[in-house]
């Protein structure tokens, strides 16, 4: 394209020369990974124009890493890090804050950026940072009873320890020869509990309000408390049910950054194989429940009969047809053998055939093509506000892709295409979606047949302590980024996991307002959440004050029987 | 078309042959070492030893394994394997447990039980056997010392030595 491209260094002399005395330190983690230090009470300022100076350059907030480092420096950390994408540059960007214990308060960005609004909020939950400006003051990530300041990520406290707290919500007492049967969040007929209140004027969304983090495990306590290095990739790649190998890879890449250790290249083709298979089955997967939600059935199953295919050769080369447990810190564990080889040739072969017949198929299907086109619109400059990623964001134009942005493993050396749409609907995050399959298996084919010989695993023999790095993968969902900064005894000190749907669901309300409540199932599941099932709707009519709470099998009836009603 | 699918349960499904299933324990070749245990990311498998009756119990719980083949990898004989079985319904976790146990080798001196299986020193003299002979016999020596036997050794060797001169050689050791 031929734009301007922007380095490290580049990044670094400017930062000094236009922000003067605010930068106190820099510190180059990585070859692309740079760290600002900047006084607490500029932080947000800094932040933000950080974002507008390389906003030409698509870069959003792509984590934010709160670290208590009271033993090591007296302070807490809290870290805001931009990414630079577009390919303008492979530059990642961490302003940093040192907050003294004694007075936990930092300016808060969310005002002016709203894809700030969870990190700060979970900062807050965890570790009592306090981000003053806020425009949120209820609680993200931890349970409404937890007591006061009491925040599980700080050091002091132990993974296992307890605090029981009575619920502050009332039930009704049982009568006699009565008992209490309890359902829900956790609702056995869905996948995963997320509860998101519709505010309806008659059919109109209104508003949207989401609650949810009731699936949250600890598992970043966990990892620092007890598990050692190489436990960790199983733990991480159990985080998703479907997008796990890419977590897993995320964070083997975090803790290989920050120990400087060297990846076989063919650990590295693995990797990539890995990744693109799971990339074909997630979104397929997500075509199929598509299809479901605007009652178009057929191509559900066709969907998923195509991708078991995928699931039957992730069996074979991994012994699982889902949880590959093939990454370590330093490679891989599982080679891909001559006779493997044939067999992802053959099962890719079956498929482009199937796939493009079924895509034929869907796209002439008028049901489905109605019911995606012009619903559920998130415009450009929203998607790029809310920090959105992955297809959600080249749904709407925005060009970025960490494959090909912050090139990892061995996609810098595959070609490939990065489809991107500029409507914003759900058509246009499907038809990304739609692409990128087919993009996948060329990728998968250029990487077998490239593959070179050599080790899988590196010699790791010691990590050294307090090196800090990100690690970062294009999960099917998007951008997924890891930090990890090591410790002792063979431990992580911080592990900080921020997956793709941490980015994209903040802008779903802006997807919904406007829009049918009919709608809602397909517009929520159009970002492909981590949760499949967030069809428990609790629907408020802001004229009556009425409030019904709607089944999943009573609101799935309704989406199916709107066919045909896009907007 | 309809490959995908199967009659399963009604009749039987293989897995194929890559397929990490429920793993098991050879316990002619287990030498009790614990490696596993280690590696192990959710805890699935537990040593215990008993001093009293000198009895090792290696201890793996499959309802808490998570089939990432970490123990397989890094046994160092062999004796962890996962197998292709997954149908692991059953009404008792009980019948998800294998303990393997194994006895504790005796303190040369005192005569006690140490935290060392008989079969972990025969492997270790197997490794060793290419040392020289007298070296061979040293490491053996301690390497059969319960915990208190080994210091009171330390103590002993160390008598005579001037005091200025642990002082030193503490400072540079810790």
């Amino acid at each position: 394209m031929g734009k301007e491209t922007i380095s490290v260094d580049y990044v670094e002399k400017e930062l000094r020369e236009a922000l003067g005395k605010l930068v106190l330190e820099t510190r180059r983690v990585a070859d692309n990974q740079l760290i600002v230090v900047v006084p607490r009470s500029e932080v947000a300022e800094v932040a933000k124009r950080i974002l507008e100076r390389f906003r030409e350059f698509e870069a959003h907030l792509s984590t934010h890493v709160a670290t208590d480092e009271r033993l090591i420096n007296g302070h807490f950390v809290a870290t805001y890090w931009i990414s630079v994408n577009a390919e303008r540059g492979d530059v990642w960007i961490g302003i940093r804050a040192y907050v003294p214990p004694s007075d936990s308060k930092v300016p808060s960005l969310t005002p002016q950026y709203p894809g700030a609004n969870w990190y700060e909020r979970e900062a807050r939950d965890l570790l009592g940072i306090e981000p003053v400006g806020h425009p949120d003051p209820r609680r993200l990530v931890v349970p409404d009873d937890l007591p006061k300041n009491f925040h599980p990520l700080r050091k002091e406290v132990k993974y296992y320890e307890k605090v029981f707290t009575e619920p502050s919500f009332e039930f009704k007492k049982p009568r006699k020869y009565e008992i209490v049967v309890p359902f829900g969040p956790y609702h056995v007929a869905l996948d995963e509990p997320a509860h998101f209140r519709l505010y309806v004027k008659g059919e109109e969304i209104v508003d949207v309000d989401y609650r949810g983090f009731y699936n949250h495990r600890g598992i970043e306590k966990l990892a620092e408390s007890r598990l050692t290095y190489n436990q960790i990739p199983f733990i991480a790649e159990r985080i998703c049910g479907i997008c796990g190998f890419t977590h897993s890879t995320a964070y083997c890449q975090a803790v290989e950054t920050a120990a400087k250790i060297e990846v076989p290249d063919r650990a590295r083709y693995i990797r990539t194989i890995m990744l693109e298979i799971e990339r074909i089955h997630s979104h397929l997967l997500w075509i199929g429940v598509a299809c479901h939600l605007v009652g178009f059935d057929t191509g559900f199953m066709h969907a998923w009969r195509i991708r078991e295919r995928i699931m039957w050769l992730a069996e074979r080369l991994s012994g699982n047809r889902k949880t590959y447990g093939m990454n370590l810190v330093g490679g891989v564990r599982r080679d891909i053998l001559e006779y493997r080889k044939k067999l992802i040739l053959d099962a890719l072969r079956e498929l482009r055939k199937e796939y493009k017949q079924f895509v034929d198929m869907l796209v002439s299907t008028k049901t489905f093509i109605k019911r995606c086109e012009g619903v559920g619109v998130l415009p450009r400059d929203k998607a790029q506000a809310y920090g959105t990623v992955g297809p959600t964001a080249r749904g709407s134009g925005r060009r970025i892709d960490v494959r090909k942005d912050h090139p990892y493993a061995a996609y810098k050396e595959l070609d490939f295409r990065v489809p991107v749409y500029s409507e914003g609907d759900v058509l246009a995050r499907a038809m990304v979606r739609i692409e990128e399959v087919l993009e996948s298996i060329w990728i998968i084919e250029q990487a077998l047949d490239k593959l070179p010989g050599g080790h899988l695993l590196a010699d790791v023999l010691e990590v050294p302590p307090h090196q800090e790095a990100l690690g970062y993968t294009e999960a099917p969902r998007g951008e997924n980024v890891h930090y990890v900064r090591t410790g002792h005894y063979n431990r992580v000190y911080r592990w900080r996991v921020r997956a793709s749907t941490y980015n994209n669901l903040p802008a779903v309300p802006e997807m919904l307002r406007g829009y049918t409540v009919a709608d809602a199932p397909l517009i929520i599941a159009s970002i492909d959440p981590c949760y499949s099932c967030t069809e428990r709707v609790v629907i408020i009519d802001v004229r009556s004050g009425e409030k019904r709470v709607l089944s999943e099998e009573e609101f799935n009836a309704l989406s199916r029987k709107s066919r045909g009603l896009g907007r | 078309m309809s490959y995908v699918t199967l009659p399963y349960p009604f009749e039987p499904v293989e897995a194929p042959p890559e397929y990490r299933g429920k793993p098991e324990i050879d316990p002619k070749k287990c030498i009790g070492c614990g490696a596993c245990s280690r590696a192990c990311p959710p805890d699935a498998i537990r040593v215990e030893d008993d001093l009293v009756s000198g009895v090792r119990r290696i201890i793996l719980d499959v309802s808490r394994c998570i089939r990432c083949a970490r123990c397989e990898e890094v046994c160092p004989t062999g004796a962890i394997k996962l197998t292709r079985e997954f149908e692991l319904a059953t009404p008792s976790k009980e019948d998800l447990l294998q303990i393997v146990e194994m006895r504790l080798a005796r303190c040369s001196i005192c005569g006690k039980y140490v935290g060392r299986t008989v079969r972990q020193i025969e492997k270790a003299k197997a490794v060793l056997s290419p040392l020289p002979r007298d070296r061979l016999e040293e490491l053996l020596r301690v390497m059969t010392l319960c915990e208190d036997c080994r210091k009171r050794r330390v103590a002993q060797a160390l008598q005579g030595v001037p005091t200025a001169l642990l002082k030193v050689w503490g400072e540079v050791h810790g």
